[in-house]
């Protein structure tokens, strides 16, 4: 059962958010970009997250609140805001009309080209560059939503009280790292490396992230292999876990 | 000395061939990831054969071993007591289509042995046991909700799960309350708070989850929920079947000093021949006559008398004291072997199931599961997330060699980690 108001928060952070890691890394996304004044678009929706995507020099960066955008993208219901990323729901902006373009010309292309790394054409992935931002694309949008579960989720909360206080490393070797801070049952993820983990879970491979992603290898099975690592304090990896499960059902 | 380091060459390669047959290549609490082997190129992976203490693996390695199958072998590995009583009575009958005589004379002694029984019913697993229980208090009390200590086990059926775990349904647990280990005013006011409503209160005799140092009952815990218990109407279980006949042969219960209105047994029942048993007070036997519940296998005659086979024996070693003696000259042994290398290792829990942890500052288990690690590399299998568990075979010698080991073990940390 998917709640729309969890959803929202992962369409949100998690997959508007992964714009960030777009921009850095393909080369591509930057250059819709470049040689234009920074520009910021808030989302705010009702009932639900609020945040401001801010390009500049190339780059993008999310942070919380519509206080300072330049551009307001406001949704009755977290519905309404789900449906723009399902392409249902066409946004009205309340302020801002004058950069109207650049939500056409250039935003759009965009969220286009992150939804192609997303929700990829297999004999796209043949291509190893794309295999690796596709994939690294997809490990921060997992980062990101395991903590949206865990807040907002009915059922991923339940989980996440489970989890002790502390930061979780996880990781695909070689690859991109984020840390799962767990305070008081809540969870936020900070795409870097973790310092000090109180636990760890490690990806062998870029491959074996793929194949876990997609659902096509299991993750207890892939323990056993010696294709994951795991240390710690494995209880909240086993809690990790289950809120892995959840990011399936809400992001298949 | 320096102990050699094992090999799993044969393991892995069987493994590889299991993964492609058996899901997880060997799942449940013996395999990889739920049995926690970090890194998991230390441990063996599968047994070839094994005998008192020790279990040797495909490749030959041999270990002395505290983990004992998770607890069924409490005698020692082939006990060659236990097994002429069983191969004894595979000679007679097994599986029948009426049951055998060692049932009652098996219930009799459960009865004559466990303070708290008047009958037994028996299964195969813990989980039939505790399942049953439950059944067994909602059918007595007529109410839906039970009460389960936070961290609790108690097998793998649904109603012992947890919401969100794979294939449990919300509606499953959706009766479950839970409550801290140990604190009895928090317990009050559950109560409290669902009077009339609360089937049965399961727990195990203490608190022996994993990834946590295990904790005993307060003082006047156990005496405290007993009363209110039974002013409110639920029935208190038992979960034994990790802890039972290992403290007390009496059961658990008897041990702190208390009587349970069921309590299940499973692990050390017969030494590692499949049973397990319920058992419980006489007001709740015309409850647990009406339900339904019984299995293909849980009236064999074999493993009953394995079972009558074990219990004696048990009895006439006197086994709760021998592990009590045996685990603290092991444990004060492995806490000297820890503070002789710097480190400090933390034992909890009763002596016969003792817990360990090596602290470290980061309160990650790291170096505590780098630790184990490098003992099972060399021949002794502990385990990082869970009790131990120790068996009537295991020698003075056995606890020398385990102790010269895991001075060992802490020598390679001390020199892998300079820093600490």
């Amino acid at each position: 059962m998917v709640d729309q108001k969890t959803l929202a928060y992962i369409n949100l952070y998690a997959v508007l958010g992964t714009l960030e890691n777009l921009c850095e890394l393909d080369p591509a996304a930057g250059a819709l970009l470049t040689n234009r004044k920074p520009i910021s678009i808030g989302f705010a929706i009702k009932g639900g997250p609020s945040a401001t995507l801010t390009f500049k020099n190339g780059k993008c960066r999310m942070e919380q609140g519509v206080a300072e955008c330049d551009i307001k993208l406001p949704f009755a219901s977290c519905e309404k805001f789900n449906g723009l990323l399902d392409g249902t729901v066409t946004p009205i902006p309340s302020k801002g009309f004058q950069h109207i373009k650049f939500l056409l010309k250039e935003f759009t292309p965009l969220t286009d080209l992150l939804a192609k790394y997303m929700r990829p054409d297999p004999a796209d992935l043949e291509d190893e560059d794309f295999f690796v931002i596709s994939t690294s694309l997809m490990f921060y949008t997992i980062s990101v939503a395991i903590a949206q579960i865990a807040n907002n989720d009915k059922v991923g909360i339940f989980t996440a009280n489970y989890i002790v206080d502390g930061d979780i490393e996880f990781a695909i070797e070689g690859g991109p790292a984020a840390t799962l801070r767990a305070k008081n049952g809540r969870i936020l993820t900070l795409k870097c490396p973790a310092k000090n983990p109180r636990a760890s879970m490690k990806f062998s491979s870029m491959e074996l992230a793929r194949d876990l992603f997609d659902g096509k290898v299991n993750a207890v099975a892939s323990i056993g292999a010696g294709k994951i690592s795991m240390k710690g304090m494995v209880s909240m990896l086993d809690n990790l876990n289950r809120l892995l499960d959840r990011v399936a059902l809400y992001l298949a | 000395m320096s102990f050699k380091i094992n090999d799993y060459t044969k393991s892995r390669a069987l493994f590889e061939r299991a993964e492609k047959v058996i899901p997880s290549g060997v799942y449940g609490h013996l395999g990889p990831a739920e049995g926690c082997f970090i890194p998991v190129e230390a441990y063996p992976l599968f047994a070839e054969k094994a005998q008192g203490s020790y279990f040797w693996d495909v490749d030959g390695n041999k270990f002395i071993d505290y983990m004992c199958g998770y607890g069924p072998n409490v005698l020692g590995y082939n006990d060659k007591d236990v097994n002429a009583a069983a191969f004894e009575q595979s000679k007679i009958a097994d599986c029948t289509t009426s049951p055998s005589p060692k049932a009652v004379e098996l219930a009799e002694l459960l009865v004559d042995t466990v303070a708290s029984a008047d009958w037994a019913f028996f299964a195969k697993n813990g989980g039939d046991t505790t399942t049953l229980a439950v059944m067994t208090a909602r059918s007595a009390t007529g109410r839906k909700k039970i009460l389960f200590a936070s961290g609790f086990y108690h097998g793998v059926a649904p109603w012992t799960q947890k919401l969100g775990y794979p294939g449990v349904l919300e509606e499953e647990v959706a009766n479950n309350l839970y409550v801290p280990w140990n604190d009895f005013d928090a317990f009050e006011k559950l109560v409290a708070e669902h009077d009339g409503e609360i089937a049965a209160y399961i727990a195990t005799p203490y608190m022996h989850g994993n990834f946590l140092d295990n904790q005993l009952p307060a003082d006047g815990y156990w005496q405290k929920v007993r009363k209110l218990c039974t002013e409110k109407g639920i029935i208190l279980i038992i979960d034994d079947v990790r802890c039972g006949f290992r403290l007390d042969l009496a059961g658990s219960d008897h041990f702190y000093g208390f009587e349970a209105d069921l309590i299940c047994f499973c692990k050390a029942l017969a030494n590692g021949w499949s049973v397990s048993a319920l058992c419980g007070k006489e007001f709740l036997k015309s409850a647990v006559s009406g339900i339904t519940y019984t299995g293909s296998y849980w009236l064999s005659a074999v493993p009953f008398a394995a079972a009558i086979a074990c219990i004696n024996k048990m009895k006439k070693l006197k086994t709760p004291e021998l592990f009590r003696k045996n685990a603290l000259m092991l444990t004060d042994g492995l806490r000297a072997a820890a503070s002789n290398n710097g480190f400090n290792l933390v034992v909890s829990g009763e002596p016969a199931l003792f817990y360990l942890r090596t602290v470290d500052e980061a309160e990650n288990l790291m170096l505590h599961q780098e630790w184990v690690a490098e003992c099972v590399k060399r021949g002794v299998f502990f385990t990082n997330p869970h009790n131990h568990f120790i068996n009537a075979a295991l020698t003075t010698d056995d606890i020398k060699q385990t102790i010269e080991i895991a001075e060992e073990a802490y020598k390679v940390l001390r020199k892998n980690h300079p820093e600490l």
